[in-house]
């Protein structure tokens, strides 16, 4: 069966696989106390109603009350995808926990995600890995829930937090967007500027920006890993192995495909391991530090036959949930995101990048069988809330770059860049100080030493692991005494 | 005259005075009340948020011995809290000696048997018997431990086995517990003998001074001499004690409360959550102990031939009742059943352990409950006021 | 008028008085002359209250004394053998709660408090603490305390015991006055030159009883002696020869 779980590297858009999946919430009607994965302390759940008739959907709204009741104004946390939901990022509580002392911090699963009648059609990790057998469930999905699947969108989504920040009687809200969430919270500021205090956006989705055209940012990321690697003395010793991919990914053919291993019961796999399957594998390893320490290592074993290495990265995601309901992403890529691409975009976004087509392809296939209509934005107006931008230097799907060149029309914003990192990182090292502190006076400018200190993992060598010695690289902290502990 | 207009009277009333006016101007007193309510929780907030602070902010001092056999180890424990000494040798025991919280000991061999995967062994030398030693333990264990479970990911994956291969099942925890329930296992302890102890100690000097004291200085004798009822004189005087008394506890439920709001209670996961509600049915809670505390304690020092005698008396005495509260607190002695909640003392500590963590006490047996302390508080008056009466009361002639 | 009836008082066993009986006119100062351990403060306190008779009774004002403590109190003024101050008070508080415990108030209340501050000169005390006063300064004010509910009897523990001249002689003046005015007045002493220039009647206690009684001249005369001082001698410790049979005064 472990060659169906593999749909997550596709799949994976703007999410994160931070989350444990399984949703547990209990609540209905009331705030009933509940509990998320991820989170061992209770919440304050409750139901509200939207919609009406077929599009109806009682929202699911979790709280996490603060511990003084000092009157600042709560925390939204807005997820990924489109299609992730707020209750799997429960996990985020742990690392907000100062956060939470003085605000509450409140998830709400937007409709068609998560608790809030997920639309997953069907879609989990079981089914296979196959576009076609995907792109056949959606066209039926969409047959069947035509009317639910055009009501989605970011508008609505927006509309239901307003109505839920009213339901609470809160004031003012402040942001926090992770991914695709950053999408949702810039658009939320652009349609209700008052209700607004001041947004944390990690992983930077800005309006304008075509995260869609996803491949050189993921090439990008990948090359930040190769420089990195060089200045590694362990890991300079690779060689060339992005150009090992390149011959990997240009030879691999049904034989390879074949024989490749399956993490999970180690002998290899039933289905075969597809060419778009590896490059999406690929891609999403570059999400996270710890997977991408092990592609230099991993490119080279392939390139010398031995896939276990290889397969060892693929397992990182067997086990994750992706937490991804297709019909609420397909409903949002589709009208918001897929229609405003061309294809000479398309053309220079994939030149040279290892991803090729592979991670596009998904999508314009699910939208050739989701015609929802269409919804572009207008242009986002100057807007002056404090705004803390967040990005990975490494991230595959948001870099920094999007967030440096895409919000001009914010005054007043402030970029965390973490060297190396990945896609999201609010819980790294200082970041949830800094948010805390960011949240607290939002109108300080940030110090931002602490950021250094985020490191990449060391990156894996050879059966042992990394190497014990790193020094000789850029990245190496040298002989001085005392090191940082004082800071 | 019946006892309503004995209590309004105006002989009463200026008894009352008198009696307040001796007490409040009775600067010995006040300053231990003061004392006691404003630097003792002081000193204990004041220890605890500096023993936070000091597991927060302090450095550990590491000693690395051999780092050179394993500089990623040494790389892994940079960072807040560790200031790390990199030496090429030295010898453990010396070490901690000198300066050092922990000693983390890397043999030569390490590297080679590290790269043949034969699993070296580091040495963590600590002094246990101190508090940094426990904490460089925990500390660098826990470092150590996320590296060692980075490159174990990293070993599996060069294997091709996926990791939740080494996680059978995921253990998730729900605590049924809120902050303010967890507030209770610490503030629901803490802060009912320490009010408890407030009344007691700020009761004392009064307590003496208006009965031991009077009876030194036989200003007694004069005061008998008066058309009074015995009772009024003891409820006078008990007022009087009980004002201070009272005022004391209250005064440190302000500071306490007021601390509590400087502590990063949240970082533990706390909360603070008493209101103002909570906070004015503590001090009307605390009004019947007040009343006993001060009742016993004039009782107490009636007996006594003089002052010392009195002081060296109540200050044996005053540690009982908090002792008694400790045991029970830290023994298993399970108090639900309600009759314990009629127990004065134990039930004054229980309401507000209840209302210290933001919940709701039992109406009726609060109620109930002041009663019986109240009605004890009666009792003790006519025995009080009787014992004026005896002759040994008056110094001998 | 104060009256004592064969009153007898053990403390643990021993005998402190011994069937006394004596009493006190209005409108008169008697003296109580006893040494040390004579039973003299004993018999006070039966009169005032604070003891309880082992037998006999003592009388104020006609009133027996155990049957009306309040009463009696109220009749009753005492200096005891301490002043009995209270040092946080101001000498008007303190005059003011003793006032107001005798049951004085509003203009009452005012009148008795202006009436013995005059009288003992109390003004530039009146607002002082009583604490660091001296031993004049507190005789007044307790004395002021004893009198500010105008008693028809007052009885003084060794009054005149550490004052200075001024304060004595204050004290003599408003003695002589009280007695004017009718007042049955009591005190103890063992100073003899203050006894023989106050007292209308003088009460020599020993061992628990009155020995002998009378104005000084009469008891001068009966012991055959000079001074009073040593009559008292004689009266006194000469008794156990068995002289004399019990004082009575009529």
């Amino acid at each position: 069966m472990v060659w169906m779980r593999r749909l997550y590297f596709g799949c994976l858009v703007m999410g994160f696989f931070i989350a444990h999946g399984a949703m547990a919430a209990e609540g209905n009607g009331g705030a009933d106390d509940c509990y998320l994965d991820g989170w061992q302390y209770s919440l304050q759940c409750s139901r509200i109603t939207v919609g009406k008739g077929d599009t109806q959907v009682k929202l699911a709204v979790m709280v996490s009350p603060a511990l003084d009741e000092s009157g600042e104004e709560p925390l939204y946390l807005l997820a990924g995808g489109p299609g992730q939901a707020a209750s799997d990022l429960a996990i985020l509580l742990n690392k907000f926990r100062k956060i939470n002392q003085t605000r509450a911090i409140v998830l709400v699963d937007r409709r068609g995600a998560g608790l809030s009648r997920p639309f997953s059609c069907g879609i989990d990790r079981n089914t296979p890995n196959e576009l076609e057998v995907i792109s056949k469930s959606l066209a039926d999905c969409y047959l069947q829930q035509t009317t639910f699947a055009n009501s989605l969108s970011s508008r609505q989504t927006i509309e239901d937090l307003e109505l839920v920040r009213k339901h609470f009687g809160h004031e003012k809200i402040s942001l926090w967007g992770g991914s695709w969430g950053t999408r949702t919270a810039l658009l939320y500021q652009q349609w209700y500027p008052d209700s607004l205090t001041a947004l944390v956006l990690d992983a930077v989705a800005p309006i304008d920006t075509k995260v869609f055209l996803g491949a050189s940012a993921a090439e990008h990321a990948l090359q930040t890993l190769v420089r990195d690697c060089q200045s590694d003395l362990a890991c300079s010793r690779f060689g060339d192995w992005r150009g090992e991919l390149e011959q990997l990914l240009i030879n691999w053919d049904d034989s390879a495909a074949k024989k490749f291993p399956d993490p999970v019961t180690g002998r290899i796999s039933e289905q075969p391991m597809s060419l778009w399957a590896l490059q999406s594998m690929i891609r999403a390893a570059l999400y996270s530090p710890e997977a991408s320490a092990q592609l230099p290592f991993a490119i080279t074993e392939a390139g010398s036959g031995n896939y276990l290495p290889l397969a060892g990265i693929a397992g990182f995601f067997s086990d994750t949930t992706t937490g991804m309901s297709l019909g609420l992403t397909f409903s949002v890529a589709c009208s918001e995101e897929l229609h405003r691409i061309s294809e000479e975009e398309v053309a220079a976004d994939i030149a040279g990048a290892f991803i090729g087509r592979a991670f596009l392809e998904f999508f314009s296939r699910g939208c050739d069988v989701w015609p929802v209509p269409k919804r572009p934005y207008s242009k986002p107006e100057p807007r002056h809330h404090p705004v803390l931008l967040i990005s990975g230097e490494a991230d595959p799907i948001t870099p920094p770059i999007y967030a440096q060149k895409d919000l001009d029309y914010l005054s007043n914003k402030q970029h965390l860049i973490v060297m190396g990192g990945g896609h999201i990182n609010s819980i790294r090292g200082c970041i949830p100080d800094l948010i805390d502190k960011f949240l607290t006076s939002p109108e300080v400018k940030l110090d931002q030493a602490c950021v250094k200190d985020i490191h990449r993992p060391p990156f894996m060598i050879g059966a042992y692991g990394p190497e014990l010695d790193r020094r000789g690289g850029s990245d190496s902290k040298g002989m001085e005494q005392g090191g940082s502990g004082s800071d | 005259m019946s006892i309503v207009d004995n209590v309004l009277s105006q002989q009463f009333q200026a008894l009352v005075l008198k009696e307040l006016l001796e007490v409040w101007r009775d600067r010995r007193a006040l300053m231990i009340a003061l004392g006691f309510t404003l630097l003792f929780p002081a000193i204990m907030i004041g220890s605890g948020a500096l023993s936070f602070k000091v597991v927060s902010e302090t450095n550990l001092n590491i000693a690395i011995v051999g780092s050179d056999y394993a500089p990623l180890l040494e790389n892994q424990l940079h960072g807040t809290g560790f200031r790390i000494d990199l030496l090429r040798e030295g010898i453990p025991r010396e070490l901690l000696e000198d300066k050092y919280d922990a000693v983390l000991q890397i043999g030569k061999e390490f590297e080679t048997d590290y790269r043949n995967l034969l699993s070296p062994k580091v040495y963590l030398y600590v002094d246990g018997s101190s508090k940094s030693g426990g904490r460089g333990i925990q500390l660098i264990q826990e470092r150590l431990g996320t590296l060692q479970k980075t490159i174990m990911q990293q070993r599996l994956s060069a294997r091709g086995i996926a990791p939740q291969v080494l996680t059978p099942w995921q253990l998730q925890i729900r605590d049924v517990s809120t902050p303010s329930s967890r507030g209770l296992a610490i503030l629901g302890i803490m802060v009912p003998v320490l009010l408890i102890m407030a009344l007691m100690v700020c009761s004392a000097a009064p307590s003496i001074d208006t009965s031991a004291g009077e009876r030194e200085r036989m200003s007694i004798e004069t005061l008998l001499q008066q058309p009074l009822n015995g009772w009024q004189i003891i409820v006078a005087k008990v007022l009087a004690v009980t004002s201070i008394g009272w005022f004391g506890s209250l005064l440190s439920l302000a500071v306490l409360t007021l601390s509590f709001t400087l502590l990063p209670l949240a970082e533990i996961g706390v909360q603070f959550s008493a209101g103002i509600a909570e906070l004015v049915a503590m001090s009307f809670l605390l009004l019947p102990l007040a009343l006993l505390v001060a009742v016993l304690q004039i009782l107490l020092a009636l007996r006594s031939q003089s002052f010392k005698d009195a002081q060296i008396q109540l200050s044996i005495l005053q540690g009982l009742p908090v002792a008694l509260l400790m045991i029970v607190n830290l023994s298993d002695i399970k108090l639900d059943s309600p009759a314990w909640q009629l127990t004065p003392l134990i039930g004054q500590q229980q309401w507000l352990s209840l209302l210290m963590a933001g919940e709701a006490i039992p109406v009726p047996l609060a109620l109930a409950g002041s009663l019986v302390t109240l009605s004890l508080v009666g009792l003790c008056i006519l025995v009080g006021a009787r014992a004026l009466s005896r002759e040994s009361l008056l110094g001998a002639t | 008028m104060i009256r004592v009836n064969s009153v007898s008082k053990q403390f643990s066993g021993t005998p402190v008085l011994k069937n006394l009986n004596f009493s006190i006119a209005d409108g008169q100062i008697t003296a109580l002359l006893g040494a040390n351990g004579a039973g003299k403060t004993t018999c006070l306190r039966i009169i005032t209250g604070l003891l309880k008779a082992d037998s006999g009774h003592a009388y104020v004002g006609g009133l027996e004394v155990s049957k009306y403590p309040k009463e009696i109190r109220r009749q009753l003024g005492v200096v005891g053998d301490r002043e009995g101050l209270y040092e946080r008070l101001t000498v008007a508080e303190y005059l003011s709660f003793f006032a107001s415990a005798q049951g004085l108030a509003g203009d009452k209340l005012e009148f008795a408090l202006q009436s013995v501050r005059e009288e003992l000169e109390l003004s530039s005390l009146w607002n002082r603490r009583t604490k660091g006063f001296s031993q004049g300064e507190r005789m007044k004010v307790s004395l002021a305390r004893a009198l500010v509910h105008r008693p028809s009897h007052l009885i003084l523990d060794e009054p005149t015991r550490g004052l200075d001249v001024l304060a004595a002689r204050l004290l003599r003046r408003t003695l002589l006055n009280l007695r004017s005015e009718g007042t049955a007045i009591l005190f103890s002493s063992h100073i003899m030159a203050e006894v023989v220039e106050l007292s209308d009647t003088v009460l020599i206690m020993a061992n628990g009883t009155i020995v002998d009684s009378g104005t000084p001249g009469e008891l001068n005369t009966r012991s055959g002696s000079n001074s009073l001082e040593d009559s008292f001698v004689k009266l006194a410790y000469g008794q156990r020869a068995g002289k004399r049979q019990q004082g009575e005064v009529a």
